[in-house]
C-alpha cells in the first residue's frame, strides 16, 4: 500500500468514526444529548507545554534505514489545538536489501572496452554503498488536533487516559552522502567523455555525482495516541510521514544513463516514533 | 403507589433506605412483655421483597456492546507492511464465535494481489540484479482471539465511542508462489504452515456493526527458487532445490465486522 493509499485508509476510517454518532444518537435521542459527553475531565493537554524526549525510525525503508533520537515540543492552546517542533538526528543502517545486493557486486570497475565509457553497466560495490544518501537530521513544525480522547481499562486492572492526535506541517531534512572524487568523477553527466580512440558516449551513471545531499524541504504528516501513565506523563506512539524530494538510491531513476536532478522525486519517509511526554506545569485541571 | 408515582425500576420508595433516616429506639423489656400468643410462625423461604440501599445502586454505565454468544462476520482488506520489494493487497474474511464476552474462536481466509515497489525496478536497473521474490496467493487460519483491553474515547467532545483492543494467535497454510527470474523457466507453489499473531483494535459503531483495524504477522519458512536456477530447469527440480527462508509477512488489516444476532439483551441486573 502506497502512503497516499494508507492516508485514504486512515481518512475513510475517521470519517466512518465521526459518521458513526450520528447513527447512535438517532437511535437513542434524550435529554443528555445537550449535555457535555464528559464531566469532570482532567484536562490532560490544555494550555500545557509537552516535551518528548523520543526515538524514531523508519518503516520498511528501501535502501537504508535511519534509527534516532530527538526531541518533540508542543505547546496545547486548549484541549484539542496546539503547536509543536520536532527534531531527531538518525544514524544509518543498510536494509536487508541493500545488504543482499552489496553481496553479489563486482570490488571493481572492470576496464571498458573500446568505444564505451564503462567496463560495466552495474556498479562496483563502492559506487553502489557510497551513492546511497542518509538523514542525519530530519524535523518538523506542525499544527496538531486531539479530536478524541478517553479512557481504557486494561486486563479489568489498569485504567489510564489516552487520546489520539493528528498532525500537519512543514518538514525538512539534511541528507548527506559522501561519494569519493575517485569514485565519482564524472564531472559533466551524461555528456560524451574521451575514450581510447576519442570521445565515446557516456553510458554510465555509477561514476555520477549522486546528488542526493543538502537541506529539503517537504511537508509533513504524523497521528500518534498519548497514553497517560499518571497526570503528566504519558508514553507517546506515533507514525509521522516526512515528505520531501529525495533520491535515496543516488543513481540513475529515469533511465537516460545519467544522474541528473530529475532523478529526484516527492517521496514519503514513513518513521514509527515513541517517546515519553512530560506535561508542564505538571498540576492538571478539571472540567465542571 | 399508582403507576404514576412509581420510580424508576419499579422500586418503592418506602423500601429504599435513606441516608440520614433514624431508626425508632428500640426497648428489650417491652419487646419482652408483648403479648406472643397470637403469633404465626413467618415463611422465611418464600420472601422475595428485600430491602434495597441507595448504596447497592452505583453509576457504572453497562457494557454497552456485548459479545457472548455472538457471531462476528467481518470482510476486510489487508496490505503488506514489511517488504520493499513485493506489494501483497489481500482481501478476505472471517467468522468468529465469541465463547465469552472476551474469547472468541474463527476462522480466517484471504486471497492475494501483487504488485511490485519501486525498489523491486531499481534494483533490476540500478544495481543489475534481478531479485528473487515469492508471491502469495491465498491464506487461511483457525485463531483465537483474547480482549484484554477496552475503552471509550470522546469524539470532538461530543459523542463518545467504545473501542476495544484484542490480541489473535492462530495456525494455518499458507501457498507462496515463485516468480522465475528467467521467465523461462517455469513457477513453482508451496503450501507454507503458517503461524500467526495479532493485535487489533474494534470500534464499536452499532449494536450490529464495527469496524476493525489491526496488525497481523504470518510466520512461515519460505521456499524461493534456488540461485543456480538453469541447473533445475523443471519446476520440481527447482523446488527439490529451493532456498528456504524465515519470512514475517506483516499486514495492515482493515475490516467492518458485521455481528449476528445483530442485537443483544443484558441477562443481569446492572
Amino acid at each position: 500500500m502506497t502512503n497516499n493509499a494508507r492516508l485514504l485508509i486512515g481518512s475513510v476510517l475517521a470519517a466512518g468514526l465521526l459518521a458513526g454518532p450520528g447513527l447512535a444518537a438517532a437511535e437513542n435521542k434524550s435529554d443528555l444529548d445537550s449535555q457535555p459527553a464528559v464531566r469532570h475531565r482532567l484536562l490532560l493537554v490544555a494550555k500545557r507545554l509537552e516535551a518528548t524526549p523520543m526515538f524514531e525510525s523508519t518503516i520498511n525503508a528501501d535502501f537504508r534505514h535511519f534509527v534516532g533520537g530527538g526531541l518533540k515540543l508542543e505547546y496545547h492552546l486548549n484541549d484539542m489545538l496546539s503547536f509543536g517542533v520536532i527534531g531527531v538526528g538518525s544514524a544509518s543502517i543498510d536494509t536487508k536489501l541493500t545488504e543482499r545486493v552489496l553481496k553479489t557486486l563486482e570490488e571493481s570497475d572492470p576496464t571498458p572496452p573500446m568505444g564505451a565509457s564503462s567496463g560495466s553497466r552495474e556498479p562496483s560495490k563502492t559506487e553502489f554503498s557510497q551513492h546511497l544518501n542518509k538523514m542525519p537530521f530530519h524535523g518538523a513544525a506542525y499544527a496538531s488536533v486531539t479530536p478524541w480522547y478517553g479512557k481504557l481499562a486494561a486486563f479489568g486492572k489498569a485504567f489510564v487516559n489516552f487520546d489520539f492526535y493528528f498532525q500537519g506541517g512543514v518538514a525538512f531534512a539534511q541528507l548527506t552522502s559522501s561519494c569519493e572524487a575517485s569514485v565519482c568523477d564524472d564531472t559533466n553527466p551524461g555528456a560524451p567523455e574521451m575514450g581510447q580512440n576519442g570521445p565515446v558516449p557516456d553510458d554510465n551513471p555509477n561514476d555520477d555525482p549522486p546528488l542526493n545531499s543538502g537541506f529539503k524541504p517537504g511537508l509533513y504528516l504524523g497521528g500518534g495516541i498519548h497514553v497517560f501513565v499518571n497526570d503528566f506523563m504519558a508514553i507517546d506512539l506515533a507514525v509521522r510521514d516526512y515528505a520531501f524530494t529525495d533520491n535515496p538510491s543516488g543513481a540513475d531513476f529515469n533511465a537516460d544513463l545519467a544522474v541528473k536532478d530529475d532523478d529526484s522525486r516527492f517521496l514519503h519517509h514513513l518513521f514509527a516514533g515513541v517517546g515519553v511526554s512530560i506535561m508542564l506545569p505538571m498540576k492538571v485541571k478539571r472540567t465542571r | 403507589m399508582d403507576g404514576d408515582d412509581q420510580p424508576a425500576g419499579g422500586v418503592d420508595e418506602g423500601e429504599i433506605e435513606m441516608e440520614g433516616d433514624t431508626p425508632p429506639e428500640r426497648d428489650l423489656n417491652a419487646d419482652l412483655a408483648t403479648d406472643t400468643s397470637d403469633a404465626v410462625k413467618i415463611d422465611t423461604t418464600t420472601r422475595d421483597v428485600k430491602p434495597v440501599s441507595w448504596k447497592d445502586i452505583v453509576v457504572v454505565m453497562r457494557k454497552p456492546f456485548l459479545k457472548l454468544g455472538r457471531t462476528d462476520l467481518m470482510p476486510f482488506l489487508a496490505t503488506t507492511m514489511n517488504d520493499n520489494m513485493i506489494r501483497h493487497t489481500g482481501a478476505g474474511a472471517q467468522i468468529n464465535y465469541y465463547l465469552t464476552d472476551v474469547l472468541a474462536v474463527g476462522v480466517e481466509g484471504q486471497y492475494f494481489a501483487k504488485n511490485f515497489r519501486e525498489p523491486f525496478d531499481l534494483v533490476g536497473r540500478q544495481a543489475r540484479r534481478l531479485p528473487t521474490v515469492n508471491k502469495y496467493n491465498f491464506a487461511a487460519a483457525l485463531n483465537f482471539h483474547y480482549v484484554p483491553v477496552y475503552g471509550k474515547f470522546a469524539v470532538l467532545d461530543k459523542h463518545l465511542i467504545h473501542w476495544e483492543t484484542y490480541f489473535t494467535a492462530g495456525v494455518g497454510i499458507t501457498q507462496s508462489e515463485v516468480i522465475p527470474r528467467d521467465p523461462r523457466y517455469d513457477a513453482f507453489t508451496n503450501i507454507l504452515i503458517t503461524p500467526n499473531i495479532g493485535a487489533s483494535m474494534r470500534f464499536f459503531l452499532a449494536k450490529w456493526f464495527t469496524v476493525n483495524l489491526g496488525i497481523r504477522d504470518y510466520i512461515f519458512v519460505d521456499k524461493f527458487e534456488p540461485t543456480d536456477r538453469m541447473m533445475y530447469t523443471s519446476a520440481s527440480d527447482a523446488k527439490d532445490h529451493a532456498e528456504t527462508a524465515f519470512i514475517n509477512n506483516v499486514m495492515f488489516q482493515l475490516g467492518a465486522s458485521f455481528w449476528i444476532p445483530p442485537s443483544f439483551e443484558y441477562t443481569t441486573f446492572r
